[in-house]
């Protein structure tokens, strides 16, 4: 382990001990700390996969790349895990002491990558110009694309739902797809202006899903995806990045955004509320003088075994709540972009 | 993701900043421009060039740093190694540079170039060192076209290096015989596209290293005879296509890429670090443009073809040329992957007119059109002219990377691109400009929306300009050495100092020069200008008498439209939005465009064979059948 790694495990006791003695999770962070990083320069920090630990702290694992920016697990082990970079889809098998990019040359800068609870086999990867399947794990991939348009799909996102195996969205540059034969064959539900950041599904109620996009807001769908609604009260000017379902209570929601900063729903989506006072808000933040009114805010994430609010703010710190947005406190990581939160269960292991 | 995945200006300039202890060339007298006729003296010249960079280099100075009183550096090393000086201190080196690798290309083609140069001299330890990170330390990819170029080279030359291994033996948990097979799919199939529809990043003022530094180590080292031919064809290829795009060594517009220092002062790019080492007729820039030194490692194993050299040493006359490149991939808010280039030059010897049609070509460095004149010594001096819509925009740049559209409109600003977003850059395409060139004449039109950014439009005028006058006729007038220029602007204006942006090749900004930016704040705007020579006019007084009574009428409503005839009789209208109109008939860019056309260059699109004529020397390059063959014409 190196000094860096000390350091940085050292903020992070600062504010990521778990608030119940034994959490239910552990908890996977892809981000890396990439200031000043350009390519071809030195990675002078770490950056990648963080663990954390049951003490609290977060162990790196997995190569040093401040470019990852998906996590998905097998559910059957969680020593099988796959990661989306710039280089491509990354996959391990032994908890991330080895590695290997499944992608070639052709499939790159990947977005997302989700593997089928219900056939664990199956991994959706999102890229620059579509989405790519795999039913061996990564060993192979393959373009199943029909319906996605020749133009326009750029995938920013793909999610699976958890009630039926081969049914999965992909969050395009024109819309949300759907398919419901793994991939055999794709349908948009919902078309956009611009591109769809991200998709998720609730925890409480499968036929809920949310999703995120560029410049229609956040988009609401009660009959799993099927049909969306505009949000109403979530701006729709600038991109909403992700959203993130708070597992210990079904009313809970929260958006993260670039320039909205940390949004909450605390009644299933259908008012909406700022949350970032005690954020570094509206300052010199990310970088002197730019877009001085934004919160920088990266991404969200919500920790199910206490419902604590994570909010990463870009190169700035990760900041948390207890009280759903209402105050914040800095958690360490301090210069970090974090691009998904993960928490698994520890059951599944 | 924030990753900066942009920027390699900066990178290039790092590997530069070394004390400059008496580069000969650099701060010496200009080189000759007179051709060099016997082959023997050419090749003598040209490795004496080498000899001098690989010498200056080996013998800088370590420079301590705050954490390291003795740091080693991979350019040092590959100078010693292809001097074959101090084997032992270069194995010491090379070990400790391997125990903190980088990663991404730029540092693994200095890396391979060590690790070439070093087969029969480092120590199997320093060998091993180099081996082992590559299995170690992750190397990122990167995301444009050069990147792309520098790392598969790269992976391909290591693979061929160690054949045989598994997965584990690798970074990418890939054996060798995966990775060089991918490495070589990707580099053939970015060969053909560029010997079809064109390349992407062409005639970039910097990062022509980044191409011809990994593909001479190809032709070099590729155990495979295919590959060593395939990479020969594209060096000649590309150092063709540069050679046809300099007025005396610089290049000028259009560029696919350039900075805010180069984009003004044209000699001061990498670019002319090669015109100088294979050509030998201008100054090499500071520390050898940085990656100058890889080349010069291994520049000895290139022959540069005659017909080639006399192409960039011997015009013999003015001349036109037509070139078709693309854009480089566009990965959303396009209809399509790759947008046509349509690039026009018309060259002379004493200025050069160069543009494309002009749009969102590029996202940040492209620059779409030029006049540039001659000066005997192009060193410090700003000897060029243009106009352009200074644009920003999150989607813009989202269009070619994997961005959020928030953060990088300013990010890309801390990225080796200070001046993105700024009102008065001189620097970058526009989707609100449209430009028709036709010999010595540009024309170039905007049609600027109410809610956009940066609502005016920039036009440079160089500190190096004489007789600058403002017309009562609408034209500006000037003289840049020995051309004669008319500049008119189609709505009004005013004067800006221009203060500079800084970079680290020219790290002072707002110290001006006594540049000036004719800012003129209409969104319905044009420029037209047209150059000559002085030596066609009794003096200045009679030019302007011939531009003033040019035919010339113009309208910016609705939209911007031209009709003129130009200096050299050619009446054209051009309408924003539209075809041009030349005599008559409509411009159809599509149908009129080869891949090359001109008196040097010439190929069919799709078609793999570029034919390459200087006087009755001729070289066909031919990608089909992997052949290169030199001729003499009747």
């Amino acid at each position: 382990m190196t000094k860096i790694h000390h350091l940085l495990l050292g903020a992070l006791l600062a504010g990521l001990v778990p608030l119940s003695a034994a959490p239910q999770h552990d908890l996977y962070i892809a981000g890396g700390i990439s200031k000043n990083y350009v390519i071809g320069s030195k990675i002078v920090t770490t950056s990648g996969l963080f663990l954390r630990t049951p003490e609290g702290e977060l162990k790196p694992l997995g190569y040093n790349d401040a470019s990852i920016v998906a996590l998905a697990f097998d559910p059957r082990d969680s020593r099988v895990f796959y990661t989306g970079a710039l280089n491509g889809v990354w996959r391990t098998f032994d908890g991330g002491a080895s590695w290997r990019i499944t992608t070639g040359w052709d499939e790159t800068e990947a977005r997302d990558v989700c593997v089928d609870p219900n056939a664990p086999d199956h991994v959706y990867a999102a890229i620059t110009d579509g989405v790519i399947t795999s039913h061996d794990r990564a060993q192979t991939w393959a373009r199943l694309e029909k319906g996605l348009p020749a133009r326009g799909k750029y995938t920013q996102t793909v999610e699976v739902d958890r009630t039926k195996a081969g049914r999965v969205f992909a969050g395009c540059e024109v819309g949300i797809f759907l398919t419901e034969d793994g991939a055999q064959n794709w349908r948009c539900v919902f078309p956009t202006k611009r591109m769809v950041s991200d998709i998720q599904q609730s925890p409480h109620d499968p036929k809920f899903w949310v999703a995120t996009t560029q410049e229609n807001g956040a988009l609401l769908s009660h009959d799993g995806g099927l049909t969306w609604q505009v949000a109403k009260g979530v701006p729709t000017e600038k991109t909403i990045y992700n959203v993130a379902f708070d597992p210990t209570n079904a009313k809970r929601i929260a958006l993260g955004s670039w320039t909205y900063g940390v949004l909450v729903s605390e009644d299933g989506g259908a008012t909406w509320t700022a949350r970032n006072d005690g954020l570094p808000g509206a300052r010199a933040g990310w970088r002197e003088g730019i877009d001085p009114g934004a919160h920088s805010v990266w991404r969200v994430g919500i920790d199910p075994d206490n419902g604590r609010l994570y909010a990463s703010v870009t190169e700035e710190a990760l900041y948390t709540s207890d009280d759903f947005g209402r105050t914040w406190k800095k958690a360490g990581l301090e210069g970090s972009v974090i691009s998904r939160f993960v928490w698994i269960t520890r059951a599944a292991k | 993701m924030n990753l900066r995945s942009l920027s390699c200006a900066a990178l290039l300039s790092l590997a530069a900043i070394v004390p400059l202890r008496a580069q000969p060339s650099f701060a010496g007298p200009m080189p000759s421009r007179a051709v060099v006729e016997g082959a023997d003296q050419r090749r003598r010249e040209y490795l004496d060039r080498i000899h001098e960079v690989l010498a200056w280099r080996a013998a800088q100075p370590v420079v301590p740093t705050a954490t390291d009183p003795a740091p080693v550096d991979m350019a040092a090393i590959c100078s010693r190694l292809a001097l074959r000086q101090d084997a032992a201190r270069n194995s010491r080196d090379v070990i400790k540079y391997m125990q903190d690798p980088g990663s991404g290309p730029f540092w693994m083609f200095p890396v391979v170039c060590a690790a070439y140069l070093g087969r029969d001299q480092l120590t199997p330890e320093a060998q091993k060192s180099i081996r082992d990170a590559w299995r170690s330390q992750m190397q990122v990819r990167g995301d444009t076209e050069n990147h792309w170029v520098m790392y598969y080279s790269s992976l391909y030359l290591m693979s061929d290096l160690y054949p045989g291994e598994p997965g584990t033996a690798w970074y990418n948990g890939k054996s060798s015989t995966e990775n060089l097979n991918e490495s070589q799919e990707w580099l053939l199939q970015w060969m053909d596209l560029s010997t079809t529809v064109g390349q992407g990043e062409f005639n970039p003022t910097h990062y022509i290293g980044e191409y011809m530094i990994p593909l001479t180590m190809l032709a070099t080292w590729s155990k495979d005879p295919a590959m060593r031919q395939r990479a020969h064809i594209m060096i000649d290829w590309i150092l063709a296509d540069f050679a046809s795009n300099t007025l005396h060594g610089y290049l000028r517009g259009a560029n696919s890429r350039s900075d805010d220092n180069s984009v003004l002062e044209r000699w001061n790019a990498l670019s002319s670090f090669f015109s100088w080492i294979c050509f030998g007729q201008t100054p090499p820039t500071a520390g050898y443009g940085g990656w100058g030194i890889y080349y010069a490692a291994i520049a000895e194993n290139y022959t540069v073809p005659e017909v080639i050299y006399r192409i960039a040493m011997d015009r013999g006359g003015d001349f036109e040329q037509h070139n078709l490149k693309r854009t480089r991939r566009r990965w959303r808010y396009s209809d399509v992957l790759f947008a046509p280039v349509y690039k026009t030059d018309y060259i002379r010897d004493t200025y050069a007119v160069g543009s494309n049609q002009g749009g969102a070509l590029d996202s940040i460095q492209a620059h779409i059109w030029d006049v540039t004149w001659d000066v005997p010594d192009p060193r410090g001096v700003h000897n060029t002219m243009f106009s352009l819509h200074p644009y920003s925009s999150g989607a813009a740049l989202q269009m070619y990377f994997v961005a959020y559209p928030e953060p990088w409109i300013k990010g890309v600003t801390f990225e080796g691109k200070p001046s993105y977003d700024s009102a008065d850059k001189i620097l970058g395409p526009s989707p609100y400009e449209q430009v028709y060139q036709n010999l010595d004449t540009v024309i170039a039109l905007y049609d600027i929306p109410p809610d956009t950014r940066f609502p005016h439009i920039n036009g440079f005028f160089s500190k190096d300009l004489k007789n600058v006058t403002e017309d009562k006729s609408g034209w500006i007038f000037a003289q840049g050495g020995q051309t004669f220029l008319a500049y008119r602007p189609l709505a009004g204006y005013e004067w800006q100092e221009y203060v500079g942006y800084a970079t680290l090749w020219v790290p002072e900004r707002g110290k001006g020069k006594g540049d000036r930016i004719l800012q003129s704040p209409h969104l319905k705007n044009g420029t037209i200008v047209q150059a000559a020579a002085a030596s066609e006019f009794k003096d200045f007084a009679a030019f302007q008498a011939a531009i003033r009574a040019l035919p010339l009428e113009f309208k910016l409503e609705p939209v911007p439209t031209v009709t003129m005839t130009t200096l050299r009789g050619q009446q054209v209208t051009v309408t924003y939005g539209q075809a041009p109109v030349v005599n008559g008939a409509t411009l159809d860019y599509a149908k009129t465009w080869k891949l090359f056309e001109g008196p040097y260059l010439n190929a069919e699109k799709g078609s793999r064979r570029l034919v390459i004529t200087h006087g009755k020397l001729e070289r066909i390059l031919d990608l089909n059948t992997l052949t290169i063959s030199d001729q003499i014409r009747e």
